[in-house]
């Protein structure tokens, strides 16, 4: 089987049976991102037992083989303190796993990294692949120009899984999960939950436009907006940013398209000079056209674009607003 | 209030080529600028101004080769007090190898601190994790995304967290405490290159990263380093500009969203 024979036994001889997937539920709602987490435990060829809050839906009823209830809330169940105790409770009471799996979320991760800090896991953050022959977890470095093939060393290991990287391996076994609850777990006072905040809403939805013209940072400075909000009035399109636009608060944030803001998907996606880190692509990439202008011929985003072009964006910018203007 | 912050020298990669050498074994980095990693660059900002308000003190501490003084000397210039090196000439990949080492600095040099601030990541190697690993092992709250400080005072935080889609959350925490800042948190002050060779200065303490090895576990092997598995890819434009203007006028009519 795929990977199985790495670490048959654990510790005291109890055998490593399973991957335990811990649940992203949020408000309610889980998370399309857990059939990622999901796709990777099948990958791994391990039972998959899944780690949730009580009273919540978690897909249909036979993706995971096993489902565990943790008597807490959501919002408590999302704390990485207590996440801590449930998954030490888990073990005293199924075993040591051979994988705790997370998705790759804002939360997700700072689940794994106290997890495995607290539990001493071998860690692997930002999966996107795996070779079963080899045992290896790809991982991206230098914002997807380099990946890593790592392995982690003996014995239980945490990751969290890029979205979008194993759903198709989500594939159920047929049966209902059965469901067990897990003995109480005294919340961690160091750490609560006090309220969800919703972002200020802009006087324009980027997610309702057909056309975004959309900047990143390679258009160098805040200087540099007025000339691209000019082509965008030229062209009849939204104007739009990547995420290092917004921290620089050279755009607002409403404007930004990725997995912290916005999902769109226009008729085309014209970006300038935005290299394409995952989240930005995460956010995009269902657009029907993309169009990627960068200086940088490496840059991932011409791996997703359907029309690229080599160069520097202001100076295209320029060059085009001549010639519509001409 | 002693706030201690994180901050790590990275190469900038965005605009570079990068090329896999000694048999997938190696990236190489030789002709690629360093620079400090753009979260820290923000965690920094965010320690300063909480002692600009409260008083106290920031201590800027980076594990790294010895050219890592940049960016202490960067972050005195921000208005650190002062900077630790954990000086150590190989690179440490494993996230847990550097918590740990981290770790045992800070006990065994008993450095004092109501919080420890980091970048969510760095921009090399994005594993998001050392912030948590270190928090766990130090037994203290923790808070990664970290995107607005709206209270910071004796014995509790109250901050808001970053989460997919334009949701935020807003958490409390019990201080002392380990926090992740995210970038966009606040917009980080100007460093002047005087600014920075004044920062020269001022003393910043070198400690042998060999020193604080002991139970360092390393726990994950790199196997090997490859590229990205290419996919599809753009029809990319060639020639100059003012044709590569009308070819994409073309398209945009064609797609029906320019007439």
């Amino acid at each position: 089987m795929q990977g199985a024979s790495r670490h048959p036994e654990g510790e005291r001889g109890v055998s490593m049976s399973y991957a335990l997937v811990v649940a992203e539920v949020r408000r309610g709602f889980f998370e399309e991102r857990n059939l990622d987490t999901i796709g990777l435990a099948r990958l791994l060829g391990k039972e998959v037992k899944l780690l949730a809050p009580a009273g919540v839906a978690c897909g249909s009823d036979d993706l995971s083989d096993a489902v565990i209830r943790a008597q807490v809330q959501e919002t408590d169940f999302l704390s990485p303190l207590n996440m801590v105790r449930i998954i030490q409770k888990v073990i005293d009471t199924a075993g040591r796993p051979e994988a705790v799996l997370f998705t790759g979320s804002s939360s997700g991760i700072e689940l794994a990294s106290y997890a495995a800090g607290a539990l001493n896991l071998p860690l692997i953050t930002d999966v996107s692949g795996y070779d079963p022959e080899k045992g290896v977890f790809l991982k991206s470095y230098y914002s997807d120009k380099i990946f890593g093939e790592f392995k982690p060393r003996e014995g239980t290991f945490a990751a969290t899984v890029r979205s979008g990287s194993f759903k198709e391996q989500a594939v159920s076994k047929g049966a209902p999960a059965a469901e067990t609850v897990l003995d109480a777990v005294e919340t961690d006072p160091g750490r609560s939950f006090v309220e969800y905040v919703e972002e200020e809403k802009g006087a324009i939805d980027i997610t309702k436009a057909d056309f975004l013209l959309s900047v990143g940072r390679g258009i160098g400075s805040k200087d540099e907006i007025p000339a691209y909000e000019e082509l965008a009035d030229l062209l009849k399109a939204v104007l739009s940013a990547s995420r290092p636009v917004i921290d620089k608060a050279w755009l607002p944030k409403p404007r930004q398209v990725g997995t912290s803001g916005k999902t769109v998907k226009p008729k085309v996606y014209f970006a300038m000079g935005i290299s394409g880190a995952f989240q930005h692509i995460a956010g995009m990439k269902d657009s029907e056209c993309i169009i990627a202008i960068n200086k940088d011929p490496e840059a991932p985003i011409f791996q997703y674009a359907h029309y690229g072009f080599v160069g520097d964006a202001n100076k295209l910018r320029d060059k085009m607003k001549d010639v519509l203007k001409g | 209030m002693n706030l201690l912050v994180f901050t790590k020298r990275v190469p900038a990669t965005q605009e570079e080529e990068l090329r896999i050498v000694d048999d997938g074994r190696r990236v190489d980095l030789s002709k690629v600028p360093f620079k400090v990693n753009d979260w820290d660059n923000y965690a920094v900002e965010a320690a300063v101004s909480i002692v600009e308000k409260a008083g106290g003190d920031v201590t800027a501490i980076s594990l790294g080769d010895a050219e890592s003084d940049d960016v202490l000397r960067r972050a005195i210039a921000m208005g650190a007090k002062d900077g630790f090196l954990v000086e150590s000439s190989d690179a440490i990949n494993d996230p847990m190898a550097r918590a740990c080492l981290l770790y045992n600095f800070l006990k065994k040099e008993a450095v004092p601190f109501d919080a420890i601030f980091t970048g969510v990541q760095s921009e090399d190697d994005q594993f998001a994790s050392v912030g948590g690993i270190l928090a766990a092992k130090l037994g203290l709250p923790f808070a990664s995304m970290v995107i607005g400080i709206e209270a910071f005072e004796a014995g509790r935080a109250v901050i808001r967290r970053e989460l997919e889609g334009g949701l935020q959350e807003r958490v409390k925490l019990a201080l002392p405490c380990v926090l992740g800042i995210q970038s966009g948190i606040n917009e980080p002050r100007y460093v002047s290159i005087m600014g920075i060779k004044k920062a020269s200065k001022v003393e910043r303490k070198v400690f042998k990263a060999g020193t604080y090895r002991e139970g360092v576990p390393g726990m994950i092997d790199l196997v090997r380093w490859v590229y990205p598995a290419k996919k599809g890819g753009a029809v990319m434009l060639q020639g100059e500009a003012d044709g590569v203007c009308k070819e994409l006028l073309g398209i945009l009519k064609e797609k029906g969203v320019y007439q």
